[in-house]
C-alpha cells in the first residue's frame, strides 16, 4: 500500500450506541430512578387490573342499602357510593377499564395515524401538501370535542369509546411519523442507497421503519397517559361506559356532586388517575433518554472556573507569582509524539509588549463515571501587540478548547485543571464570572466559526452592536449606534445605516462574518481569537476577510491568535506559528522557518500531505 | 468499444431548481448549471472546480440521475441518459457510482459496514452470499481495511476509515465513471492524503474515471488531469490542470487562484498587495459604471 | 406584515370551509335519524317522516349543504331540535363563559409557564431546575377537572374565600367577575402552564448554548441583557407554537371543567346537546370553537412573523 503516514487515527471504538440499542437501552432505563418508579407503577397497575376479581373486596356493582354513601369503614374502607357500591372494589376495577380503554385506543390511534403519516411523508409531492393541509386542518379541533362528537353520533359504550379517544390522538401519531419519514427520505445514507441501485420500497422499509420504531414507542407511552385523563373527564361527564361499568372518572363525577358532603370521596380515584398518568410520562421519558443516550445533567459553567487547582511543582508556581522576567529553570521540555523535545515559549524571556502568556495549560474533561480525559496537556504559548500567532491543528488537537479556555467559554464539565493564562499580566484562570465579564470585549475578543450561527437570528446587526458597545462604555443609543455605524464601515461594510437595521440572514456569509469581526472589535481588545474564522467560507470570501484582519491589524496593533487547520491560510497571514497534535504542542516557530525547516516529523508530514494550486505535491497524471 | 469516444461527454447541460414561496404554493424556477458541456475520457479524472452556488453539486446529480436535466445531453457511451424517464437502469447504476463529502451520514448508522457492499452486490444479483462476502472483504483490503471491519458499526469507525468504506462500496461494483463530490473536503489533512493516494492507484489498477467536484483548487491540482472552473452555473474555463492552473486565462480563474493560500510565506506581502490593487481596481470600474 | 396577515388569511379561509363540510355530513353518520330519537321508540313512521319533512331532513344532501352554507354565511346556524331556540342565540349566551375561563386559563399558563421555562432553561442540571421540572411533570399529569375539584372543595367549600357559584358576568360586576375566575384559570393553567413550561426550558436551553451566545458573551454582553434579550426572544419561536396546541387543548379541558366550577358555557351546551343528539347545535359549537382555534393560530402566526424575519413572505 502506498499509504505509508504515520498519521492515521487509530481506531475510534466506544461502545456503538444505536447498534446494540436495545440492550443498552434496557440498562441504561435501569438505571434511572424517575424511570424505575414509573416501570413499578405500571407493573402493579397491570397487576391490579388483571386480577381485580381477586383482589376486590366486593363486585363492583354490589350495592348495599345499608351503608348509602358512607365514609370509610371497616367493611369499606374507601366508602361508598350512592346505592352502596364498594369504592375500593370500584378503584380497582376501575383500572382494568383504565388500562383496556387507554390500550386500546391507543392502538386505533397508531392503526389510523402510522399509514397516514408514512404515505404522506414518503410519497411527498401533492400526497403531502394536501395530506399536511389535512393535518392543520385537523388541529383546530381541540381532542376532547373531537370525542364529545363521536359520542354524539355513535352513542355510548366501550368500542365507542376506544374509537372516540383513538381518533383524537390518530393524528398526532400521522404528524409524527410523517415528519420522521421526511427527515430519514432526505439523509444521504438513503441516497447513497438510491446510487447503488436499491429499491426505494426496500431503502423505505429497511431504514426508515427502524429509526420509527423508538419514537413511537416513546409517543405511544405518553398518550396511554393522556388516553386516560381523556377517558377520565368523559366518564366524570358522564359520557364514557355506561353506569354499571366502573371507571375512575365515573366515581370523580359522583365525588363531584358531593362534594360538600363527602368531600373526601375525590381523593383516591384522582391519586389513582394522578399516579398512572405521571407514571406512563416518566416512562416515556425514559423510553427516550434510554434511546438517544442522552446525560440530562449539566453543570453551570461559572462553577467550572471554581475548580483550578494550583499549578504543580511550588517552584514553577513561584516563579511565576514573582513575575520574574527571567528564564523559568524549571521548563519541562513538552514531549512531542515524535520523541525529541519541542520549542516551548517558556524558556524564553517574557517581552514587555506580550499580551497573552499561557503557560503549562492543561485542560481535561471529566467523564461521568469519574474518570477524567486530558484534551489539552502542558500548553505554553505567547503572543505580543502586533503579532499573528497561528494555532495550527487538525481535529481533535485541542486548539478549539485552548481558545474557549482562554476566554473562559469551557463549556460544562471541561476544566483548566492545571496552567497559567494571564492576559496583559493579569491571570485568568480562576477567575469568577464577574472578572472576565471586565476583561471580555476590552481585553480580548472572538470570532468564531459559522459566519450565520455566530449572530442572533430574531435581532438586527445594529442592535447586537448597540447591545455590545453599551456593554463598554456609557454611551447614548444614539452615539451608540453612530460608533456602530463606525465600526462596520471598518470592517468594510458598504450601505452602513441600511445594513444596521438588516436581520443576519440578509447578510451573505463573508459579510456575516465581518459583523461577527466588528462586534469582537468594539470593545477594542487587545486581543483578538479567530477560531477557524474563515474554514466556512468560499476561498475567495475567504481571502477577502483575512486580507481584511491584516488590514485591521495593520491599523489597530492588537494581538491575534488565529486557529485553522489550513497550513495555506497559516502560510499567508501569521508571523509565527504553534502546531498542535493531540492535545500537547509540537512546534512553535516564526512562519518561514516552520515552512522552511520543520523540526518535527510530524509537522513535515502535514507540510508533505498539503496540496495548494501553485507547487505540485506529487505527481498523479 | 470506440477507444476515441469518450466515456463521459456532457453537451450544454441545463439543471433548474423548483424554489418553495412562502406559502408553500408559489415556485420559483431557478436554473442553476446554464449550458455546461465537457468529456471525460476512460481512466480519466476530471475536476470540476467552483465555489458555493457554483453548481458543481448539481452537475454531478444530473450525471448520477438524481436530479433532472431540463436541457441538454448526458452520452455516456453514447447513450443519452437525460432522457431515460423516471427509473434509472440498474445496468448504469452499476456503471455510474459516487463517494460522498460526509462520511458518517453516507452510511446508515444502523448497519454493520460490511452489509452496505453485500446489499449492493445482491441488488446487482452479482454472485450467491459466499461470494458476495468474499467480494466485500476483497473490496476491503483494496482500500486498505481488514475483514475485522466488515462487521463494525459506522460510530466505531474514524472519518478517514468511513471514506475508505464509502470508496469501497462505491468501487465494488467495478463501475466506469465515480462521481465524488467533495470526497476529502470533511477530512483532516493527513487522512485527506491518504485517500487522494488511494483513489489514484485504484484507478491506475481499474482504469476507473473519475468527476472529482471540489472547491480546493489545491486538491484538483494533485488529483485531476483536466479540470473544469464552474462560475454561476457556467463553465468559464477548461484544460489540462497544469495549464489552466498555471496559465490562467479567464478573469475569475485568475481571482480564484490568487486566492487560494498558497503552500509557502514567500511572497505573500505582494500577493496581498496585488490583491488590494485588483480589488481597488473594481471598486473604481464600479463607481465608473455607477456615475455613467 | 400587511402580507403576512393577506397569507394567513387565505389559507384561513379553505380551513373553515372544509370544517364546514366535515360538520355537516355529521348528521349524515349517525345511525338511524334524529326524529326517530325525538320522537322515541313508540313512534309512527308517518310521524317520523312528518318530523322530517318538518326538519328539512329530507331534501337531498346537496341542496341541504347549500341551503345551510348560505344560511351559516348569514349567521343562522338553524335551530336546536330540542331548545327550538336558533342555535346562534344559544351559542351568543354561552359563549362569554367559555371565552373567559380560556382566556384566564391561558394567561395563567404563560405565567407559569414561561416564568417556570426561563427560569429552569437558564440554569439546567442543577437542584432548581431539577425540583421545577418535578413540579411540571406532575402538572402534566394531574386531571385538570380533578384539580378544579380540590380546588374547590378547599378554597370555596370549606374555606370561604371565594364564593361556590363561580360565574359572575363581566358585565353584571367586574370583580366577582374576576374572583370567580381564579380557580377555574388555576385549574386549567396548570397543565397549560406545564406545556409550555417544558418547551420553554428546552428553547432556553437551547438559545443560551448557540454560537451567538458564546459570541455576545465573549465580547462582554452581561448575562442579564443574554438571557433576557437573545435568550428570551430566540425560545420565544418554538414557544409560540406551542402556545397555539395549548390554546386548543383548553378549550376542550374548558368544556369539562365547567362541571366543577357550575359555568355556563359551551361546553355544559355541548354535553346535554351531545346526549340528546340535537345536532345543529352539536354543529355550531364544532364551528365556533374551530374559527376561535383558526382566529388564535393566525394571531400567533402573526407574533410569529414578527419576532422571525425569516418567516416573513419576501
Amino acid at each position: 500500500m502506498s499509504n505509508a503516514v504515520i498519521l492515521d487515527p487509530a481506531d475510534r471504538s466506544p461502545a456503538g450506541t444505536q447498534a446494540r440499542g436495545v440492550v443498552q437501552a434496557w440498562h441504561r432505563l435501569r438505571r434511572q430512578p424517575s424511570t424505575l418508579f414509573a416501570v413499578v407503577v405500571v407493573a402493579v397497575l397491570v397487576v391490579v387490573a388483571v386480577a381485580a376479581p381477586l383482589l376486590a373486596p366486593y363486585a363492583p356493582e354490589a350495592t348495599d342499602f345499608d351503608a348509602p354513601l358512607s365514609g370509610p369503614t371497616a367493611d369499606h374502607p374507601l366508602g361508598t357510593a350512592d346505592l352502596g357500591q364498594d369504592l375500593l372494589s370500584q378503584l380497582i376495577y376501575g383500572a382494568r377499564t383504565a388500562l383496556v380503554v387507554a390500550g386500546g385506543s391507543v392502538l386505533v390511534a397508531m392503526l389510523i395515524g402510522v399509514p397516514i403519516g408514512l404515505v404522506l411523508g414518503y410519497k411527498g409531492g401533492w400526497y403531502d401538501r394536501i395530506g399536511s393541509r389535512g393535518l392543520d386542518i385537523a388541529d383546530a379541533l381541540p381532542g376532547l370535542m373531537v370525542g364529545f362528537v363521536v359520542i354524539a353520533i355513535l352513542g355510548r359504550g366501550m368500542a365507542v369509546l376506544v374509537l372516540a379517544i383513538g381518533l383524537v390522538f390518530c393524528m398526532n401519531f400521522a404528524r409524527m411519523t410523517r415528519a420522521i419519514t421526511l427527515t430519514e427520505r432526505k439523509k444521504l445514507y438513503v441516497e447513497s442507497a438510491h446510487v447503488s441501485g436499491l429499491r426505494e420500497r426496500q431503502i423505505v422499509f429497511g431504514q426508515v421503519l427502524p429509526n420509527l420504531a423508538g419514537p413511537l414507542a416513546v409517543q405511544a407511552a405518553v398518550f396511554l397517559g393522556s388516553a386516560i385523563k381523556v377517558e377520565a373527564a368523559l366518564s366524570f361527564l358522564g359520557l364514557g361506559l355506561g353506569d354499571d361499568q366502573p371507571s375512575w372518572g365515573g366515581m370523580l363525577g359522583l365525588a363531584a356532586e358531593h362534594q360538600a358532603d363527602r368531600p373526601l370521596m375525590a381523593v383516591a380515584p384522582g391519586v389513582a388517575i394522578l399516579l398512572t398518568v405521571l407514571a406512563f410520562n416518566l416512562l416515556g421519558d425514559g423510553i427516550n433518554d434510554a434511546l438517544s443516550g442522552r446525560r440530562t445533567t449539566g453543570r453551570r459553567r461559572s462553577a467550572v472556573l471554581g475548580r483550578l487547582r494550583p499549578p504543580t511543582p511550588p517552584t514553577l508556581a513561584e516563579v511565576r507569582t514573582a513575575r520574574s522576567a527571567g528564564p523559568a529553570p524549571e521548563a519541562e521540555p513538552q514531549p512531542a509524539p515524535a520523541g525529541s523535545g519541542a520549542t516551548p515559549d517558556d524558556d524564553v524571556e517574557v517581552p514587555a509588549d506580550t499580551v497573552l502568556d499561557v503557560r503549562d495549560a492543561t485542560i481535561v474533561a471529566d467523564r461521568p463515571d469519574g474518570s477524567t480525559v486530558t484534551l489539552v496537556h502542558g500548553v505554553s504559548l505567547r503572543v505580543r501587540r502586533g503579532e499573528i500567532l497561528g494555532l495550527l491543528g487538525e481535529s481533535g488537537s485541542g486548539k478549539s478548547m485552548l481558545a474557549k479556555a482562554v476566554l473562559g467559554l469551557l463549556p460544562p464539565g471541561v476544566r483548566l485543571a492545571e496552567g497559567s493564562v494571564r492576559l496583559n499580566g493579569t491571570e485568568l484562570a480562576g477567575c469568577s464570572e464577574r472578572e472576565l465579564r471586565a476583561v471580555r470585549g476590552t481585553g480580548l475578543g472572538v470570532v468564531l466559526q459559522n459566519p450565520q450561527a455566530n449572530l442572533s437570528p430574531v435581532h438586527t446587526v445594529g442592535r447586537q452592536l448597540v447591545d455590545v458597545l453599551r456593554a463598554h462604555h456609557p454611551l447614548s443609543k444614539r452615539d451608540a449606534r453612530a460608533r456602530a455605524a463606525e465600526l462596520l464601515d471598518l470592517v468594510g461594510v458598504n450601505d452602513v445605516q441600511r445594513r444596521l437595521d438588516q436581520y443576519p440572514y440578509q447578510f451573505s456569509g463573508g459579510m456575516a462574518q465581518r459583523v461577527a469581526i466588528a462586534i469582537a472589535l468594539a470593545g477594542e481588545p487587545d486581543l483578538l481569537i479567530l477560531d477557524e474564522a474563515t474554514s466556512a467560507l468560499d476561498v475567495t470570501t475567504q481571502s477577502q476577510v483575512l486580507d481584511l484582519v491584516l488590514d485591521l491589524r495593520d491599523r489597530l496593533g492588537m494581538a491575534i491568535v488565529n486557529i485553522t487547520h489550513d497550513l495555506g491560510v497559516a502560510a499567508e497571514t501569521c508571523d509565527r506559528v504553534a502546531v498542535l497534535y493531540r492535545g500537547e504542542l509540537v512546534e512553535v516557530a516564526d512562519v518561514v522557518d516552520l515552512f522552511d525547516r520543520p523540526q518535527q516529523a510530524y509537522t513535515a508530514a502535514l507540510l508533505a500531505a498539503h496540496p495548494t494550486a501553485d507547487h505540485d505535491v506529487e505527481v498523479i497524471a | 468499444m470506440n477507444d476515441s469516444q469518450p466515456l463521459l461527454d456532457v453537451r450544454d447541460l441545463h439543471v433548474d431548481y423548483d424554489v418553495a414561496g412562502a406559502a408553500g404554493w408559489r415556485r420559483r424556477t431557478l436554473t442553476v448549471v446554464k449550458g455546461v458541456s465537457f468529456t471525460i475520457a476512460p481512466g480519466e479524472t476530471y475536476g470540476l472546480v467552483g465555489e458555493s452556488g457554483s453548481g458543481k453539486s448539481t452537475t454531478g446529480r444530473a450525471i448520477l440521475r438524481l436530479a433532472d436535466v431540463s436541457g441538454g445531453q448526458v452520452l455516456v457511451d453514447g447513450q443519452d441518459v437525460a432522457t431515460l424517464g423516471r427509473r434509472t437502469p440498474l445496468a448504469y447504476r452499476r456503471a455510474v457510482q459516487a463517494v460522498y463529502q460526509d462520511p458518517t451520514a453516507s452510511l446508515n448508522p444502523r448497519h454493520r459496514v460490511g452489509r452496505a457492499l453485500t446489499e449492493t452486490l445482491a441488488r446487482h444479483g452479482l454472485g450467491d452470499r459466499d461470494a458476495r462476502r468474499r467480494r466485500a472483504a476483497e473490496a476491503f483490503e483494496q482500500v486498505g481495511l481488514t475483514t475485522d471491519h466488515l462487521t463494525r458499526y459506522p460510530s466505531q469507525l474514524s472519518g478517514g476509515q468511513l471514506q475508505r468504506v464509502a470508496v469501497a462500496r462505491a468501487l465494488v461494483l467495478e463501475p466506469r465513471l465515480v462521481v465524488c463530490d467533495e470526497a476529502v473536503s470533511a477530512l483532516d489533512l493527513s487522512t485527506q492524503a491518504q485517500i487522494l493516494a488511494l483513489l489514484s492507484d485504484l484507478q491506475a489498477a481499474s482504469g476507473v474515471s473519475y468527476l472529482f467536484i471540489t472547491h480546493d483548487l489545491g486538491v484538483v491540482r494533485h488529483v485531476a488531469h483536466r479540470v473544469g472552473v464552474l462560475r454561476g452555473g457556467e463553465l468559464v474555463e477548461q484544460g489540462a490542470t497544469r495549464q489552466v492552473l498555471d496559465h490562467p486565462q479567464h478573469e475569475y480563474t485568475r481571482a480564484l487562484l490568487a486566492a487560494s493560500p498558497s503552500s509557502h510565506p514567500d511572497g505573500r506581502d505582494e500577493r496581498r498587495a496585488e490583491r488590494a490593487a485588483r480589488r481597488a481596481a473594481a471598486a473604481q470600474a464600479t463607481t465608473a459604471q455607477e456615475a455613467a | 406584515m400587511g402580507k403576512l396577515v393577506a397569507y394567513r388569511l387565505l389559507f384561513a379561509v379553505p380551513q373553515l370551509l372544509v370544517i364546514s363540510i366535515l360538520v355537516f355530513s355529521l348528521t349524515y353518520l349517525v345511525p338511524g335519524s334524529p326524529a326517530a330519537a325525538m320522537l322515541g321508540t313508540s313512534a309512527t313512521p308517518e310521524a317520523i317522516a312528518h318530523v322530517e319533512a318538518q326538519l328539512g331532513l329530507d331534501r337531498p344532501p346537496l341542496e341541504r349543504f347549500v341551503e345551510w352554507f348560505g344560511a351559516l354565511l348569514t349567521g343562522d346556524l338553524g335551530t336546536s331540535f330540542r331548545a327550538g331556540m336558533p342555535v346562534t342565540d344559544l351559542l351568543a349566551q354561552r359563549l362569554p363563559a367559555t371565552l373567559s375561563v380560556v382566556a384566564g386559563g391561558i394567561v395563567v399558563a404563560l405565567v407559569l409557564g414561561v416564568g417556570a421555562g426561563v427560569f429552569t432553561g437558564t440554569r439546567p442540571g442543577t437542584l432548581a431546575d431539577r425540583l421545577v421540572t418535578g413540579g411540571t411533570v406532575l402538572g402534566l399529569a394531574i386531571p385538570e377537572f380533578w384539580l378544579g375539584l380540590l380546588l374547590t372543595t378547599v378554597f370555596a367549600v370549606q374555606l370561604g374565600w371565594v364564593p361556590i357559584v363561580a360565574w359572575t358576568p363581566l358585565t353584571a360586576d367586574p370583580l366577582a367577575w374576576m374572583r370567580g375566575l381564579v380557580l377555574p384559570s388555576l385549574a386549567l393553567g396548570v397543565t397549560g402552564g406545564a406545556i409550555i413550561a417544558r418547551q420553554t426550558r428546552a428553547a432556553m436551553v437551547t438559545s443560551m448554548s448557540a454560537p451567538y451566545a458564546d459570541t455576545l458573551t465573549a465580547a462582554g454582553v452581561p448575562r442579564r441583557t443574554q438571557i433576557a434579550r437573545y435568550g428570551v426572544k430566540n425560545a420565544l419561536v418554538p414557544v409560540l407554537a406551542s402556545t397555539g396546541v395549548t390554546f386548543a387543548i383548553l378549550i376542550g379541558v374548558s368544556f369539562v371543567v365547567e362541571k366543577v366550577f357550575a359555568l355556563p358555557g359551551l361546553g355544559s351546551l355541548m354535553l346535554t346537546s351531545v346526549i340528546g343528539q340535537d345536532f345543529p347545535v352539536v354543529q355550531g359549537v364544532v364551528l365556533v370553537t374551530a374559527t376561535l382555534v383558526i382566529v388564535v393560530n393566525l394571531v400567533i402566526d402573526i407574533c410569529y412573523g414578527l419576532i422571525n424575519p425569516q418567516a416573513r413572505p419576501q
